[in-house]
């Protein structure tokens, strides 16, 4: 603490930047919170329904859980392309000796680009007339009995439109984990060598336990990235075709601003605060537990 | 980050096919050469579809509609281009891209330096409750905000304005940049602040005379890493924005769909390439501190 700070001086520094926050995130997740017991179109008055729309929610609405269904199989892909992925090629980029740089900068780009030219672009990729990227590369390698229109199939729209959002991040996730096996001493790896450990006892024994933590923390990041995931379903198929690729957020979005049902969409909100919350708290017992056992 | 210095001007690794054998006598490492075809195959797949993008902005329309995808353009045309530019406002869009950017990150550096100096340098009794507070911001979705904001901008008339964006940008942005900035501030010797303070400075002049001009990396870092995100801002600008004046490089794109769905993709991809260039120029200039910056947001906790 600085000797002669006084309370004016703390106020000074603090209030500005709790004020912007308090505006933008503390006070709305209140007024999410709020809105939830009522019922509202946003032009007549509002309506206080109690826990009428929770009832609704968990009890009478199919869409709901189906999206809820779909967000986690969405959640699931988008873990396994981005932390399977990013743990992958972080750990074949270890053995590299030279040009790991380029391959990072070329790894990371898909990040720089906006969720609507990557929504475009991948609209492309999947489409069969004309044929897209996928489908050729299908048909080259001898699957042309897969060739589909991907984004309009039920049974394949979700995984379709999950794709494009671990493609965008996986370098980033690559990029930290990276950072932590490098940081990982050389003498530990060295032991383990002279004592006769392959490269699988290497990674599971040496190296993963030690950038747990950092794993923790991309985990964490990945999944409330996952869970709020929104641009690429909405622009590239709208939820549909019928409900196969709509998310929570899409759900939400829809009943927000469509439907204009205020009420109803700030309780999927509230809900989805909790999901994350709840979901993080999972992660954080699972991980932390093993770290200690 | 030793291997940054390779000269840049080394070919992208060649075609999966032939690993280029080193001309070093060593033993051939069937490890090391398996994980050096399957990172260049990797690396291929995810740069394919971006390489593939920018040459489709240079195909001509009938080209595309029959040709095989992978071929390369039978001709160069630049038509693609000027139609981009007829077809949609990409100059507006760009420059309000940018008002946005550059108003979030305003707030994001002031604000986040101003509380991580309160909450780390000058200390107070409830900082652990307002650093919980903090915390929030970055677990909760940001799509909680959307409906009480709207509301709330409706209610004030800020809908349809660039700070309609700014501020929930900014908000959602601060606690990552208040993070930042304290684990930097912690590295400021407490022997500084005490002989300034003894020589007679205040807490202001600590600010603008020691903490401010030492920051400047950690400035650098936090508005690259938040650049990216809020440049391709979608779910805000579309929330609340509606005039064609003041839509950014995302929704300014969707002008590309045109009625009935019909879309005149090689015009499009070309836009998308013109929207892309800007930030993908910063990012390759900057890239090393880019890539330090994003690792550093996750490594240090």
């Amino acid at each position: 603490m600085l000797p002669n700070r006084s309370r004016l001086s703390v106020l000074v520094f603090l209030l500005p930047p709790l004020l912007l926050y308090g505006v933008a995130v503390l006070f709305p997740i209140l007024q999410s919170l709020f809105l939830s017991f009522f019922s509202w179109n946003g032009i007549s008055d509002m309506e206080f329904v109690g826990f009428a729309n929770y009832v609704r929610m968990l009890t009478g609405d199919s869409v709901f859980w189906h999206s809820f269904i779909n967000a986690l199989g969405y959640l699931a892909i988008c873990l396994v392309l981005q932390l399977g992925g990013a743990l992958f090629v972080a750990s074949l980029l270890t053995s590299l000796r030279r040009g790991a740089g380029i391959i990072k900068t070329l790894y990371l780009l898909p990040a720089v680009i906006s969720t609507v030219a990557i929504a475009f672009l991948f609209v492309r990729i999947y489409s069969i007339d004309p044929v897209g990227l996928l489908n050729q590369v299908l048909s080259w390698i001898g699957l042309g009995g897969l060739e589909r229109p991907w984004l309009s199939d039920v049974n394949t729209v979700l995984a379709a439109v999950s794709g494009p959002e671990g493609w965008r991040f996986t370098g980033l996730y690559m990029l930290i984990i990276y950072a932590a096996l490098l940081a990982v001493p050389q003498e530990l790896e060295e032991a383990a060598r002279l004592d006769g450990a392959n490269q699988w006892q290497m990674f599971t024994k040496i190296r993963f336990p030690y950038i747990r933590p950092v794993w923790i923390t991309t985990t964490i990041m990945a999944t409330t990235y996952g869970l709020r995931g929104f641009d690429i379903p909405y622009l590239m198929t709208n939820g549909g075709p019928g409900q196969s690729s709509e998310l929570l957020t899409t759900y939400m979005y829809k009943t927000a601003f469509t439907s204009t049902d205020f009420g109803y969409a700030s309780t999927i909100s509230v809900f989805i605060v909790i999901e994350c919350l709840v979901a993080v708290g999972l992660i954080l017992l699972m991980l932390k537990r093993k770290a200690d056992a | 980050m030793t291997a940054q210095t390779a000269p840049v001007t080394r070919p992208i690794p060649a075609p999966p096919s032939s690993p280029a054998p080193r001309r070093r006598r060593r033993k051939p490492n069937v490890f090391r050469s398996l994980s050096r075809t399957l990172i260049v195959l990797i690396v291929v797949v995810q740069v394919y579809p971006l390489a593939w993008l920018f040459l489709t902005s240079l195909r001509n329309e009938h080209d595309f509609a029959t040709g095989d995808p992978f071929a390369l353009p039978s001709s160069i045309s630049f038509d693609n281009y000027v139609r981009a530019f007829q077809t949609g406002n990409l100059g507006q869009n760009i420059l309000n891209s940018f008002i946005v950017t550059m108003g979030a990150n305003l707030l994001i550096v002031l604000l986040g330096m101003m509380a991580a100096y309160a909450l780390q340098v000058l200390g107070f009794r409830f900082s652990k409750f307002v650093r919980g507070l903090f915390l929030i911001g970055i677990i909760v979705p940001v799509q909680i905000a959307l409906v009480p904001l709207f509301i709330d901008y409706s209610s004030v008339n800020l809908l349809d304005t660039y700070q309609s964006m700014i501020i929930p940008l900014a908000g959602f942005a601060l606690p990552m940049s208040i993070y930042l900035f304290s684990s930097f501030f912690e590295y400021i010797p407490r022997e500084t602040y005490e002989a300034a303070s003894l020589d007679g400075a205040g807490p202001y002049r600590i600010f603008g005379l020691i903490t401010l001009p030492l920051s400047t990396n950690t400035v650098v870092t936090v508005v690259l890493v938040n650049s990216i995100f809020i440049w391709n801002d979608f779910i805000f600008a579309n929330t609340f924005v509606l005039s064609e004046g003041l839509k950014t490089i995302p929704l300014g794109l969707q002008n590309y769909i045109g009625a009935m769905g019909k879309v005149d993709w090689t015009a499009t991809f070309a836009a998308v390439c013109i929207t892309i260039t800007p930030l993908l120029l910063v990012f390759l200039v900057l890239n090393k501190a880019m890539i330090q910056g994003l690792e550093s947001g996750a490594t240090k906790g």
